[in-house]
Formats: C-alpha cells, sequence, structure tokens
C-alpha cells in the first residue's frame, strides 16, 4: 500500500513539475536569451527535479526548489563554458508578420537588449523579481545569497535600466505611441 | 520623514513592499506633496513592468513549438498595448501633469493608472479593460483590488470611467458561486459601479466539458462572447488594457 501511495504521489510530483515547465524556460530565456539553451536548461531542471523529488519537503515551496534547481543547471553550464561566455542573440523563427507588431517586438527587443548589457549577477536577480515575481527572500534562497545582496543588485539592475531605458524617448517611439493609443 | 532621506535604494524596497509598515506609510505621505519623489517612483515602477513584459512572448521552446504556431498570441496584442502603455510612461516623465489622484494610484501599486491619465482616448470617459486569466487568490485579489482603486480614484475625482473585467481560463472561478470567495465582492461592483462582467464563452465550454456538468455562474455575468474577441474589439477601440 505505501509502494502505491509513493508511486501516486511521484506521478503527481512530476504532473507538477510539467506544468511548470513553460515558466522554467521562460525564465532560463531571460537569463540565456538563447531559445535552445533555455529550453535544455528547463529539461534538464526538471529531469533532475524528478530525480530528487524525495528532497522536496515541501510541495508548498515547489516554484522556489525547482528555480533553485534551474539556477543550479545554469550556474553549472556557466562554468563549462567559462564565465565570460558571449551569448549570440537567437532570433525567433515566428518574426511577427504586421508592421503594428514589429514595432512592438522592437521595443520588446530593446528592452531585452539593455537586460542583457547588465552583469550576468544582476540579471539573474531583476528577472528574478521583476519577471517571475519573487520575493527577496524567495530569491535569495535560490542563488543562494543574503538577501542583503539581493537588494543591492536588485536595486544597481534598475539603475542601470532605467538609465538605458530613458533612451525610449525617441520620436519613433512617440509616434508609435500615440498611433497605437489613439 | 524628508524627500532627501529617501534614497533611490530604499524607492527599490518601496516599490517591491519590503519596508516595514511605518517606513511605507513615511514615504506615502512625502508623496502626497512631492511631484519629483512620484516621478522617480513611476519611473522605477516603468522598470519593473517592461522588465515583466519583455519576456510576456519568448519564441516557444521545442516541446510548445508545433502548439505554439496554430495557437499563437492570441493575446500578444494586449501584451502588446500593456508594453506600450509603459513605454508611455517612459515617453511621458516630463509632460505629464499630476493630479492629486496620481498619489493614489501609486499607493495602490498601480503603474498602469499613470498611463491610464495621460494617454485616454476619450477624454469624456475612460474605458479600462481588466483581464483576469487565473484563480490564483493573490493575482485576483490583486485584481480586484486594482479594479476597487481605480473606481474609487475617478469617483473621487469626478471622472466618468467604464470598467469591464473579462475572465477567461481559471478566472471564471471568480464567477461561480459555488467555488468562488469574491460573489458578495464581485456583485457589488455590478451592482453600485456598474462594472461589467464577462466569462469566455470558450472557457465556460472547456470547464463544462472537463467538469462533466454545467458549470453555473452568478447572475449579471455576460457569457455570449469569447475573450479572444472582447479584448482586441476593445483595444481597437482604444480601450486601455490591464493584465492581472
Amino acid at each position: 500500500m505505501k509502494i502505491v501511495k509513493n508511486l501516486v504521489a511521484a506521478f503527481s510530483l512530476k504532473s507538477e513539475f510539467a506544468a511548470r515547465r513553460n515558466k522554467l524556460y521562460r525564465i532560463a530565456y531571460s537569463w540565456c536569451h538563447d531559445a535552445a539553451l533555455a529550453d535544455d536548461l528547463a529539461q534538464e531542471a526538471i529531469f533532475k527535479a524528478i530525480k530528487n523529488a524525495a528532497r522536496l519537503r515541501d510541495v508548498g515551496t515547489i516554484d522556489t526548489w525547482l528555480y533553485r534547481i534551474l539556477f543550479n543547471c545554469w550556474q553549472d553550464y556557466l562554468r563549462v563554458k567559462g564565465r565570460n561566455v558571449e551569448f549570440v542573440e537567437m532570433h525567433d523563427d515566428d518574426q511577427p508578420e504586421h508592421a503594428e507588431s514589429y514595432q512592438q517586438s522592437q521595443i520588446v527587443d530593446r528592452v531585452r537588449a539593455s537586460i542583457e548589457q547588465l552583469p550576468m549577477q544582476l540579471r539573474e536577480v531583476v528577472t528574478l523579481a521583476d519577471f517571475a515575481g519573487l520575493s527577496y527572500a524567495e530569491i535569495a534562497e535560490i542563488i543562494d545569497v543574503p538577501i542583503g545582496t539581493v537588494m543591492s543588485r536588485l536595486f544597481r539592475a534598475r539603475q542601470n535600466l532605467k538609465q538605458q531605458l530613458l533612451d525610449f524617448g525617441s520620436e519613433e517611439l512617440a509616434e508609435f505611441k500615440l498611433r497605437r493609443i489613439k | 520623514m524628508s524627500v532627501n532621506e529617501i534614497t533611490e535604494e530604499k524607492l527599490n524596497l518601496f516599490i517591491d513592499k519590503q519596508l516595514d509598515t511605518d517606513e511605507m506609510n513615511e514615504i506615502h505621505q512625502v508623496l502626497l506633496d512631492d511631484k519629483v519623489l512620484r516621478e522617480r517612483v513611476c519611473q522605477l515602477k516603468a522598470v519593473r513592468e517592461l522588465v515583466g513584459y519583455a519576456y510576456s512572448e519568448v519564441p516557444p521552446s521545442r516541446h510548445e513549438h508545433a502548439r505554439k504556431k496554430s495557437s499563437r498570441s492570441i493575446y500578444a496584442r494586449a501584451i502588446a498595448a500593456s508594453v506600450t502603455l509603459v513605454v508611455g510612461v517612459l515617453l511621458g516623465w516630463s509632460t505629464y501633469q499630476y493630479s492629486p489622484n496620481a498619489v493614489n494610484a501609486i499607493s495602490a501599486e498601480n503603474t498602469f493608472q499613470y498611463v491610464a491619465n495621460q494617454v485616454t482616448v476619450d477624454h469624456t470617459q475612460r474605458k479600462i479593460i481588466l483581464h483576469i486569466d487565473s484563480g490564483d487568490f493573490r493575482v485576483v485579489n490583486s485584481a480586484l483590488n486594482e479594479a476597487d482603486n481605480l473606481l474609487a480614484t475617478y469617483r473621487k475625482a469626478n471622472l466618468p470611467m467604464k470598467l469591464d473585467v473579462v475572465t477567461n481560463k481559471e478566472g471564471i472561478n471568480i464567477l461561480r458561486p459555488d467555488v468562488s470567495p469574491y460573489i458578495d465582492r464581485v456583485q457589488k461592483m455590478i451592482d453600485n459601479e456598474g462594472v461589467s462582467f464577462f466569462a469566455c464563452k470558450r472557457s465556460i465550454a472547456k470547464a463544462n466539458k472537463i467538469e462533466g456538468v454545467e458549470i453555473v455562474l452568478m447572475p449579471g455575468v455576460i457569457t455570449n462572447k469569447s475573450a479572444k474577441d472582447i479584448i482586441p474589439n476593445r483595444l481597437q477601440d482604444g480601450w486601455v488594457y490591464i493584465k492581472a
């Protein structure tokens, strides 16, 4: 009976992991800006999570636990490739068809480019906070640093981004805004 | 607390609600009188929103690529509009005229409202669409608080405002009397504030199929359209879009 219970629990957890795959992929993508690599990282994280499912004591912390595994996979990758690895931006095959979407895409690209300019440690923190919506405490647990370090990295990341994104005030974007929100 | 004591570090903690209650209140108080500080808060929030939206649409992973090809970006235009709104904040620093209500918007942690104030399409009536596609209580609470804040802000300013709340996916559950703790709250919004609540007909059909019985929604909810139809149409008509 215990075996059956364990099997059911394992199957249930596996479903929970799978349901979060897309989120893991997106977070990985926000770090590496490479779809194939992000896919591999998410896959590896899910694989490790399934393998180590018994170590998850509290299902309520499943997200943080998974993100931590993903983060470790990402750190392993960086270690193998060397810390100064340079990423080549991979372009999406599904480019928006309409000019409006294309302009929108350019804005998103610009924001991503600004994020890409950040040192990796700042990028990791700002995407975990502002994209994944995690608390400082959760981020500290995931990347294994004191909460004060999270605060200071997030502060520096946002200052940097703010400066870069203020350049958005170009005429082109102003025209775009006026056209889109009439 | 004086404005000089409010550093950028502290403002970061403020927008992330990482300060204790006293400090949060003190900064709220300073914000009432200081336009420059309000701008700084607005900028930080806009940066935060932009980072959030930068990855709303990413290239599909290998696993979902095939599926994504066929159903790509039903709400891409809505997301696009949201990004545009935040960009509007970035563009509008210098020209935006703050009203006393802007403070309420900050208090409500609502970057979008600044933009709603700024890039209105209709000067006689503000039209806002709030999209809820999640049943997560944190998301729903935040969305309903957002709706309350919007209604209160515009009512206080004596400005007309039309708010439509569109629910789909798990979001329709907030309108189900058998499972939702929000029925009374929603009913008051419908009865007292004239808010229209939509439940996506496709999501309802899907829920019926999954649960094997016809799900029942509270009275007053509009159910004859899909979110896919409602949202793009309103965006085309110039409604301001807020995603919960």
